[in-house]
């Protein structure tokens, strides 16, 4: 039996969950669920000290934590990165982390469906994620990236062949029309109140070890809090102008060297 | 309390190993020591200190659900005083936490004393290891307790515990100096507000046990400046690398800190928050308390750090990449910021000269380098402000005038003489600072000056400012230069003020990116109890 807490701040939600890992199945505690947009800083430690106290639990009693690492917004992905480090390395305990986008469309799971999750990367982007929920696993189509929306809803028309796609994400605050305009009436767009990862959402889907390569779970990833990174899929601008000029791939980093981008 | 029980640290070995050899016919070497101090989890070493040093020690081994009393040693002129029971009982309660269920010692026959507080404690005779003791071929006496959970251990633990309790608070504290009433705290800080991920652990606000400083320097040299977005990123990959080995370095484990201090503002606020959440966390995970550190005060107690003498009232000039004030300190926690640049700072002016004069980044270093060839009075560039009379600084000017400089020389077809520009730049920088120095000293009478920042690297603006401060009778402080550049053994300094003042930092606290000086601290967090 291991107490896993789970934190997300990569959207403008601030989601913590505790849950109970007995090796084989993850039961869910407890999830406090907030709507902070550019707060996140401010109100995770509290919410998880508050949902702590609110299950019964110690904090010292953690045996694992695990963190969303995005795409999302970056100092919202490092607030959680941050802070979850923070707390792995204060208790020497395991810390794993899972993609907020993978986490979202965890939220589905029960449905035999496609699920396109569509985060806003500002700038006219999106962080796009195709995933296929079946049998109760989610397996997310494709890598980590970020795209003009026009052209994520273009692919995914071609590639869902005639299925219905489950939409969510807080991208289509801004781009739901374009997907509409791309998948017609196989677009399903989820409730807003489901666009974001939940606590409960993040325990399973990084436990579950169903997500691929940088997906998480006790199995993938060392758990060494010292190495754990955001998912950023851009670089800094300064980096990204130089990039464009020397046509050089993303670094795994998220940071290039000293020298610059090579190509 | 004067008198305590912490953990042994690396730093305690001199006496320990002094006390060890006064007490038994065959000491532990230190190396034994040393080693045990690496052994982590298993084992728990700790010391009775006081005003007078370290009055004794003890240790245990725990393997399974049993351990061992391994070494128990009290200075010979505080023997008979309770100390020895305060030791055993801190050990024997700390294996009953751990869910150990019996302990176990050797001792020698021939020991009565040590003997009689064994069995006290509730040990009994349980056997005998022969010829265990070289020196004499005497046999080891070896002494078990019962299970700790037993009513009557639990009734002999708890008469030990107060019997120690009593000896640490009446007794010692009566007959110890009260020179030094409070305990040096032992405070871990971090600092993320620009470019450098640093850790530091430091005792009591002087004693560095470690200071780590991971510089980003090399990723953003080639665009000439910070970038932050780099610089939070570089933040968030190198931090928990960074505070473990600040931890290693100082011997300590989180157990055996006080206070985590952070630097939460000014700076840039993609970088602070950084550091500011993995802090929180860690303070909520360790149980440990919080105190924000404001960057500057920071740079400020850079001073204090080495040598304690340096005190206010005192005027402090902080001259960095980021920042260029004049600062007036009547008294710690008290600043008024008597002016400060009203464009660039004075590090920023430096970076943009060398890269006009393509010297690469960071340009304080370069130019102060190729000064040392020149002539500062070749060229007359502007003393900006030098008789506003007020504290303020204006540097932007200056970079145009060396730009506009530059530009009339090579359509002249002129050479540029890089010394004799870098020279007079840096003069016509130095000038300004030294005038408004002097004049701020003057008029707070003061008799101590504090140069902080990294621009106090800048030799010649420190004997410039000696010579004119000395002039009036006033004393420079510079910090060593690896505490005028972004440290964190220096915040763990003002960490340690304002925790000794009981201020903490709510674990729903925000990274303030333009935290004024005098807003060292904030207000109490609302909403959260």
């Amino acid at each position: 039996m291991t107490l896993v807490l789970a934190i997300d701040t990569a959207t403008e939600e601030c989601a913590v969950g505790i849950g109970d890992w007995d090796g084989a199945a993850m039961t869910i505690l407890g999830e406090t669920n907030l709507d902070v947009p550019r707060a996140a800083l401010t109100h995770v430690v509290p919410a998880i000290d508050r949902l702590l106290k609110d299950c019964g639990a110690r904090i010292e009693r953690v045996g694992a934590v695990v963190c969303g690492r995005g795409p999302g917004s970056f100092t919202g992905v490092r607030i959680g990165v941050a802070t979850a480090k923070g707390i792995a390395s204060g208790l020497a305990v395991p810390l794993y982390g899972v993609g907020t986008l993978d986490a979202i469309a965890r939220r589905f799971v029960d449905h035999e469906t496609l699920v396109g999750v569509v985060g806003d990367a500002m700038r006219k982007e999106v962080y796009p994620g195709l995933f296929r929920c079946s049998h109760g696993r989610v397996e997310r189509l494709g890598d980590y990236e970020v795209t003009p929306p026009a052209d994520v809803a273009a692919r995914w028309a071609d590639e869902s062949a005639g299925e219905t796609i489950l939409l969510a994400g807080n991208g289509l605050a801004k781009y739901e029309e374009i997907f509409m305009a791309a998948l017609g009436d196989r677009a399903c767009v989820v409730p807003r109140d489901d666009w974001t990862p939940t606590g409960a959402s993040l325990l399973l889907q990084a436990f579950a070890g169903a997500s691929g390569s940088a997906g998480a779970g006790p199995e993938a990833g060392d758990g060494d809090p010292a190495t754990l990174l955001p998912i950023y899929t851009r670089l800094s601008d300064a980096e990204e102008a130089e990039r464009a000029r020397g046509g050089a791939a993303l670094p795994a980093s998220g940071v290039t060297g000293p020298e610059g981008p090579r190509s | 309390m004067t008198v305590d029980i912490r953990h042994m640290r690396p730093s305690d070995l001199d006496a320990v190993v002094a006390i060890e050899r006064a007490t038994f016919p065959t000491p532990w070497t230190r190396g034994i020591f040393t080693g045990e101090l690496l052994q982590g989890e298993s084992r728990r070493w700790i010391v009775v200190t006081s005003p007078a040093g370290i009055l004794g020690y003890a240790g245990s081994m725990q393997t399974a659900d049993e351990a061992h009393i391994m070494n128990l040693a009290v200075r010979a002129d505080c023997r008979s005083s309770g100390l020895g029971a305060a030791l055993l009982a801190d050990l024997m309660s700390d294996a009953a936490e751990r869910g150990v269920s019996r302990l176990t010692l050797e001792v020698r026959p021939s020991n009565a004393q040590a003997i009689a507080l064994y069995e006290a404690a509730g040990f009994h005779a349980a056997g005998e290891r022969p010829g265990y003791y070289s020196d004499t071929g005497e046999s080891a006496l070896i002494m078990w307790t019962d299970e700790l959970g037993s009513d009557g251990m639990r009734e002999r633990m708890r008469e030990l515990m107060e019997r120690g309790r009593r000896a640490l608070t009446e007794r010692w504290s009566s007959t110890a100096s009260s020179a030094d009433a409070a305990r040096p705290a032992l405070i871990l800080a971090i600092e993320s507000s620009c470019d450098e991920t640093a850790a530091s652990v430091v005792l009591g606000g002087h004693e560095v046990l470690s200071s780590v400083v991971a510089s980003q320097i090399d990723f953003h040299a080639r665009f000439g400046g910070v970038v932050p977005e780099i610089a939070s990123r570089k933040h968030t990959e190198a931090i928990v690398g960074v505070v473990d080995e600040a931890m290693r370095e100082a011997g300590v484990g989180f157990g055996d800190l006080d206070a985590i201090g952070v630097t939460y503002g000014p700076g840039l606020v993609g970088a602070l928050v950084v550091g500011v959440a993995y802090a929180k966390g860690l303070a909520l995970a360790t149980g440990l308390p919080l105190v924000g550190v404001n960057h500057l005060e920071g740079h400020l107690f850079a001073n204090n750090l080495t040598d304690p003498t340096v005190k206010p009232p005192l005027v402090a000039l902080i001259v960095s990449g980021g920042h260029t004030s004049l600062v007036h300190v009547p008294a710690w926690g008290v600043y008024h910021t008597l002016g400060s640049t009203l464009d660039d700072a004075a590090g920023e002016a430096f970076d943009k000269v060398a890269k006009l004069l393509g010297l690469g980044y960071p340009g304080g270093p370069a130019i102060s380098r190729l000064a040392k060839q020149g002539d500062p009075a070749a060229i007359a560039f502007p003393r900006a402000m030098i008789n506003s009379g007020d504290y303020d600084f204006s540097l932007s000017g200056l970079k145009t005038s060396v730009l506009t400089y530059v530009n009339r020389e090579r359509k002249a077809g002129r050479e540029i003489h890089a010394p004799d520009l870098a020279a007079s730049f840096q003069a016509a920088v130095i000038d300004v600072q030294v005038s408004k120095a002097v004049r701020a000293a003057r008029e707070y009478a003061v008799s101590t000056f504090c140069l902080a920042g990294g621009v106090a690297a800048n030799a010649a603006l420190r004997d410039a400012l000696r010579v004119a401060l000395a002039a009036q009778g006033v004393k420079l402080s510079v910090p060593p230069f690896e505490l005028c550049t972004d440290n964190a053994a220096m915040i763990a300094a003002a960490a340690n003020f304002r925790f000794v003042r009981g201020e903490r930092l709510g674990l729903d606290a925000e990274a303030v990116p333009d935290l004024p000086l005098e807003w060292a601290f904030p207000p109490r967090a609302q909403g959260e109890s």
